[in-house]
């Protein structure tokens, strides 16, 4: 455990992850990809590729089989290692949402500060409404999730996952379960969190929002990491066969 | 409208439904050779007959001028000492013997059958407290990733489950409480607890397992340990999920309780059994123990949908 004092460059180191499901599925093969401190990475790939997974190994929703992953300094399969703590400086968001259907608005953003930090209700709550303001939501407050569309429910979700002040923010296909018209909300709200000098992962289908924000692009498929270049590079003068057949078959 | 006039209709015919079947059966216990004696179970539910005070040895009667009646027994006992009499059987310096009737008091008390209710109330609260205990206990050991403890909630599940509760009543009653000398109430809860507690085990596991993971992966994620998600995001929505099954397994715990009357705990139903053998009223009071069983579990269901309303805000 040093984070307290890693001010390293790289915020993910992942070294030759390997993933094999009890079933024998081999959903993740000698993966290696480091994010540094401030960096936008977009995983982009054919559904069941792996890069859902990948995501969800960084903050140990999956465990991996093999290999070694190292976040903000602190080496995750270490025995020392707290997962919760880890946990708290990285951000989720969830193509469902997931928010919590029994609290309301603002109770979902304050209900980690709350339960896991031990800080101040009024403090906590403070912060709630701040964070709501900036995604846009300062009058929905106090209503609950049900009562929210779409793209409304994706923007308490990642005031929810920024109440933790995380350094690290991990987006699942935010955009995915959204109505077409509320995907740019969203995609807004993500932006302006990049422009701020977060360091991102996102999984997504948005090639617009890959070429415009991300710093480079990944492409998976098969559980293989193929292609990781510069978003110029990668759209413009992809290398890789796959990646061509994959793009000339979205684009 | 239309359709509003058509429910009317349909109401209307229930009640009229209702009262021919009502007619019948009154017509029909015409029929048999029995009297109606709905009064006979009134005293046995207030009972205002008035109460005796009695010289338990021969002794002399001494009566003060505030009324207060002491009376001195010769075998040199502590003396009886009766403060409140309406009615007065002794006057001061008399002799009683050992049986006389010395007072009595005109007074309201709890009939025996409303005794029995208090007990089956009393019984079924205790006896939920423990369930929903256990019943959270097993159902956390149920879907824990951990063998012994899936094993051993799966255990104690199919075990209660395919056991009578008469049976386990017994079994607790004579072999445990024998061992470790339980009295007849601790045994009753006992077996009530344990048997109810194996259903909400149950209701509880199936509540926790019907919303999504997404939920505990969300709490998860955001930093928050095993039990704290599980008790600030899971638990409430798979308690408010659970409660009209629950709500049923309340009430059938309060229906189950009639069965400890088997090892001599006067509840309704053994209060009742009493009461036949005192009254011969036989029809009334089987009659007035159902009453009363329904008193309870209707204000149960009552509380409960209360609660649903209120928890469905969220919705």
């Amino acid at each position: 455990m040093t984070r307290a004092n890693y001010k390293g460059e790289e915020m993910v180191i992942a070294v030759d992850v390997n993933k094999i499901y009890p079933n024998n599925c081999h959903a993740l093969k000698q993966v290696s990809v480091t994010v540094k401190r401030g960096e936008v990475v977009v995983i982009i790939g054919p559904s069941g590729s792996g890069k859902s997974t990948f995501l969800r190994t960084l903050n140990q929703l999956e465990t991996v089989t093999d290999g070694d992953i190292t976040i903000d300094g602190i080496n995750m399969y270490d025995s020392a290692t707290n997962i919760n703590t880890l946990r708290e400086n990285v951000g989720m968001v969830f193509q469902s949402f997931n928010l919590f259907p029994h609290l309301s608005v603002k109770e979902n953003v304050m209900l980690a500060p709350l339960k896991v930090s031990n800080l101040g209700k009024a403090e906590v709550e403070k912060d709630a409404i701040s964070l709501l303001t900036r995604v846009g939501l300062a009058e929905k407050v106090d209503v609950y999730p049900s009562q929210l569309s779409g793209g409304q429910q994706q923007r308490v979700a990642i005031a929810r996952a920024l109440a933790m002040k995380p350094d690290l923010m991990l987006f699942d296909e935010p955009t995915s379960a959204l109505d077409p018209e509320m995907v740019g909300e969203v995609l807004e709200v993500m932006k302006s969190l990049a422009e701020e000098g977060m360091t991102m992962v996102v999984v997504t289908h948005e090639m617009g929002f890959a070429s415009e924000v991300a710093d480079r692009v990944l492409f998976m498929e098969d559980g293989q990491l193929l292609v990781d270049d510069v978003p110029a590079n990668f759209f413009e003068n992809p290398s890789h066969p796959r990646l061509q057949t994959f793009l000339s078959s979205i684009l | 409208m239309h359709n509003k006039t058509n429910n009317w209709m349909w109401h209307l015919l229930f009640v009229i439904a209702l009262g021919a079947m009502g007619y019948s059966i009154y017509s029909a216990s015409q029929k048999i050779d029995y009297t109606w004696q709905w009064n006979r179970v009134a005293p046995y539910i207030i009972d205002n007959s008035p109460q005796e005070t009695f010289a338990e040895y021969d002794g002399t009667v001494s009566i003060n001028e505030t009324g207060i009646i002491t009376v001195e027994f010769d075998n040199g006992d502590p003396a009886l000492i009766v403060e409140k009499a309406d009615d007065v059987f002794v006057s001061d310096g008399d002799l009683v013997f050992s049986g006389d009737m010395i007072s009595s008091v005109e007074q309201k008390r709890m009939g025996v059958l409303l005794k029995g209710l208090l007990m089956t109330v009393k019984l079924s609260l205790i006896s939920l407290c423990f369930a929903i205990i256990l019943g959270l206990i097993a159902a956390l050991m149920r879907i824990s990733s951990n063998p012994l403890s899936r094993n051993f909630a799966f255990l104690y599940v199919e075990i209660i489950r395919g056991t009578p509760l008469l049976v386990q009543i017994f079994i607790v009653y004579f072999f445990l409480g024998t061992i470790f000398d339980l009295d007849r109430f601790t045994a009753g809860i006992a077996a009530l607890s344990v048997f109810t507690g194996a259903y909400i085990a149950e209701i509880i596991r199936s509540g926790i397992q019907s919303i999504s993971p997404g939920q505990m992966e969300a709490a998860r994620s955001l930093g928050m340990s095993y039990p704290k998600a599980m008790i600030y995001v899971v638990l409430p929505q798979a308690f408010k999920r659970t409660l009209p099954p629950m709500a049923g397994q309340f009430i059938n715990l309060i229906k189950d309780s009639s069965l400890v009357s088997v090892i001599s705990i006067t509840d309704l139903t053994k209060a009742g059994r009493e009461v036949v053998a005192g009254s011969f009223a036989t029809f009334e009071v089987w009659f007035a123990v159902a009453a009363l069983y329904l008193v309870l579990t209707s204000t149960l269901s009552f509380g409960v949908q209360r609660i649903e309303k209120r928890l469905a805000t969220s919705d």
